[in-house]
């Protein structure tokens, strides 16, 4: 802790420098879960494996209160949601994953974590686990598919309700590897447009290419 | 209106309790969107237990689901590429033997005969699709760089996902040309000259297939170089690393180019 300077800018997520280098942390009492440092009782977001840290240290806030109930698609092996259980940690953060490789690590973060409920299965049918997720604050999509943004309003539709936001990250080229990526994202916003209030989009440069993300907020 | 829920039905305000909880937490499809919370009957019935016990089912249900799913995955897949191989060659030999009968009797037999083969073309394409799903799951890398149905088939040949991310990438630049290899390596065993096929059944993709013959084997040796890589990360860690297939790419516009 003794070089690290910095402000908390959500609740347990601080961002300063540290090493001479603009660094994010989330204050955890847990021990690392993807090779991450440990500073104190801070944990290091690499903003290279997790695009949501990628986004908050490029100084974009994406609000998350500490007693939210969270429902994450696509979570893998459970980098991002190991911060984000770290933020919300009042709250719940439902996790749904249908690879089983990462599914198995994430196993791992989701017995240590009393916050979070894993789900194997997958986003595209949310009508498999329709009682299971409660209505929720705000959903979460990394999922590089090619109907990822039609997943997206459904799984909004049978968990959203009036207001909840939303983060859905967009690959161009796993929507349509042949046509120009600006296009696509603009496809993608205007049909995101029917059904969401567009709060934020933007890009993840330096540490993701070719991946925009789009903040927003469900009509109902 | 009833709904399934993972601790129990719900029926107009009632909710019946499940007596194996994780069964109904396997069980609880319902085709429109509940209407209410869940949380909000859970925390009903299980007071400030709900989330607690929620989480305790729901990780003992993943850890069976993921472990049943690990086992047996690649091997469902290799499987199915095998019985597809059997139907591909199936409808090409029934497919004679209708011409056959239609050339002598063009009659009711034959267009029954017809329909049935069309049944089972349908169910080929139903095949196809379950591969490409599985694949899709259990080998993300190697279908995003050679696509599900190439990568199946490297599957098959090699055994296992665990073979396959074995393999050093020379071999699986030449999977399918096992016979040309022999023989080219016989010969130079000999002291002869012989060149040793560029590619497999790689040769397939359309990265390689489309480019002039003299560049072929530079992109098959670039591409089965990621390929082996992508194996390897898809059976230690199962997850997608998009710069394998995006470098093959890279490569192949080059390539084209001049």
């Amino acid at each position: 802790m003794r070089d690290f300077q910095g402000t908390e800018i959500m609740h347990n997520l601080f961002i300063g420098s540290y090493d001479g280098k603009k660094r994010l942390f989330t204050k955890s009492g847990y021990p690392p879960h993807y090779g991450e440092r440990k500073i104190g009782d801070l944990r290091e977001w690499m903003p290279q494996r997790s695009k949501l840290g990628a986004l908050f240290l490029k100084g974009k806030i994406v609000r998350f209160e500490r007693d939210m109930k969270v429902l994450y698609l696509g979570c893998a092996s459970g980098t991002t949601a190991s911060h984000l259980s770290d933020i919300i940690d009042r709250g719940i953060l439902y996790c749904v994953e249908y690879s089983a490789k990462p599914f198995q690590k994430f196993l791992k973060l989701a017995m240590e974590r009393k916050n979070i409920i894993p789900i194997f299965g997958d986003a595209s049918k949310p009508e498999n686990y329709s009682g299971i997720v409660e209505k929720v604050d705000f959903i979460y999509q990394d999922i590089a598919q090619r109907n990822q943004v039609e997943i997206f309003v459904r799984n909004f539709e049978f968990f959203g309700r009036q207001g909840s936001e939303g983060l859905i990250f967009v690959k161009a080229r796993s929507i349509d590897s042949a046509r120009d990526p600006e296009e696509v994202y603009s496809d993608v916003i205007e049909k995101l447009e029917s059904h969401f209030k567009i709060l934020n989009t933007g890009d993840l440069l330096p540490y993701h290419k070719d991946h925009i993300y789009i903040h927003s907020r469900w009509r109902g | 209106m009833r709904y399934k829920l993972w601790f129990g039905e719900y029926d107009d305000g009632s909710v019946r309790i499940s007596d194996n909880l994780k069964k109904s937490f396997l069980n609880c499809f319902n085709s429109e969107p509940i209407p209410f919370s869940v949380s909000e009957v859970g925390k009903k019935t299980f007071g400030d237990e709900y989330y607690s016990i929620l989480r305790k089912v729901a990780i003992e249900v993943a850890r069976e689901l993921v472990e049943r799913e690990l086992k047996r995955e690649d091997r469902y897949v290799i499987a199915l590429v095998r019985a597809l191989d059997e139907i591909n060659s199936s409808v090409n030999l029934l497919e004679e033997k209708l011409e056959e009968i239609r050339e002598v009797r063009d009659g009711r037999l034959a267009s029954e005969f017809e329909r049935r083969i069309a049944i089972l073309k349908s169910f080929r394409g139903e095949i196809e699709r379950e591969i490409e799903e599985v694949m899709r799951k259990i080998a993300p890398n190697v279908s995003e760089i050679v696509g599900e149905k190439l990568g199946a088939r490297l599957l098959e040949r090699a055994g296992s996902l665990k073979k396959l991310a074995e393999f050093p990438a020379s071999t699986i630049q030449v999977i399918g040309a096992e016979k040309s290899l022999f023989k080219a390596l016989s010969r130079l065993k000999r002291g002869k000259r012989a060149r040793t096929p560029k590619h497999g059944i790689i040769f397939q993709h359309p990265f390689i297939k489309t480019l002039p013959r003299r560049k072929r084997g530079k992109m098959a040796r670039f591409m089965a170089g990621k390929i082996s890589i992508g194996a390897r990360i898809d059976y230690f860690r199962g997850e997608i690393n998009e710069k394998l297939s995006e470098e093959v790419r890279l490569k192949y516009e080059r390539l084209s180019r001049n």
